[in-house]
């Protein structure tokens, strides 16, 4: 992991805050006392903090390609196989229940609305005249980039 | 049953065909629309996504009728108890185009 911090605490890590109060008294760790010889004591508890704020996250990581796989018992194999496969099927279950959206009735009378007069070419031409200004609208949108989207950090 | 429902639409003016269909299929066909599933498959989903529009804070579809326009002719499409009516009627206005 890359430090060689070691803790042989049994703190419940969940309610610890990210960034320590400084105004705690803490042990200098391994690391930072090679580091903070010749360093002002400020130096020493940022370099604390960030060491604890790094070796939370180790904690935390999942490295998958260094886990050495240790192979399923083959009764272990079969009982994830089964409790996998339940899941699966409680939620195939609660999918297929979902029926499609019933058609809504637009009018209960088809054969006049259907029998009434057309839509007229005039209308037809304005709608596309509209949807011709709106597509030239929306292609007009654009991005105006005034700023680095990204920016470096200046830890003073 | 299908009588009821065709009759109607056959003596709509002007119409070369029609579908009346339901969520299982094609329940009556007729015209130029005779037996015309992929047209009766694309009408479905055309009108079900057409339902799917909302003007603001309404709870139904803000159309009574869908018109699919082309030069000659028209598809009108309507939706009553459960079933999807479809006239292909002849587009007979001539009115100069402005271009």
């Amino acid at each position: 992991m890359g430090c060689c911090f070691s803790t042989g605490s049994n703190q419940d890590d969940s309610k610890k805050p990210l960034i320590p109060d400084p105004n705690l008294d803490r042990k200098p760790t391994n690391c930072s006392d090679r580091n903070a010889d010749s360093l002002s004591s400020s130096r020493t508890n940022e370099q604390d903090l960030h060491a604890a704020i790094v070796q939370r996250t180790a904690l935390n990581i999942i490295d998958v390609s260094a886990v050495i796989s240790q192979g399923l018992e083959q009764h272990e194999y079969m009982d994830r196989a089964r409790q996998y496969s339940t899941k699966v099927g409680v939620l195939n279950r609660t999918w297929s229940q979902k029926k499609p959206v019933p058609l809504p009735s637009l009018s209960s009378q088809p054969h006049q609305v259907l029998a009434a007069d057309l839509v007229s070419n005039a209308d037809v031409q304005q709608v596309s005249k509209i949807a011709a200004y709106a597509y030239s609208a929306i292609s007009q949108i654009k991005v105006d980039a005034k700023e680095e989207l990204v920016v470096q950090f200046a830890i003073p | 049953m299908t009588t009821a429902l065709t009759q109607g639409l056959e003596r709509i003016p002007d119409q070369i065909g029609y579908l009346v269909i339901s969520e299982e299929g094609v329940l009556a066909s007729a015209g130029e629309l005779e037996n015309d599933e992929h047209t009766a498959g694309v009408i479905m989903q055309m009108v079900r996504t057409a339902c799917r529009f909302r003007l603001h804070g309404t709870a139904e579809p803000p159309f009574k009728r869908m018109s699919v326009m082309f030069e000659d002719y028209v598809y009108a499409v309507t939706i009553s108890g459960q079933k999807v009516f479809v006239v292909k009627r002849q587009n007979n206005q001539r009115e100069p185009v402005i271009v």
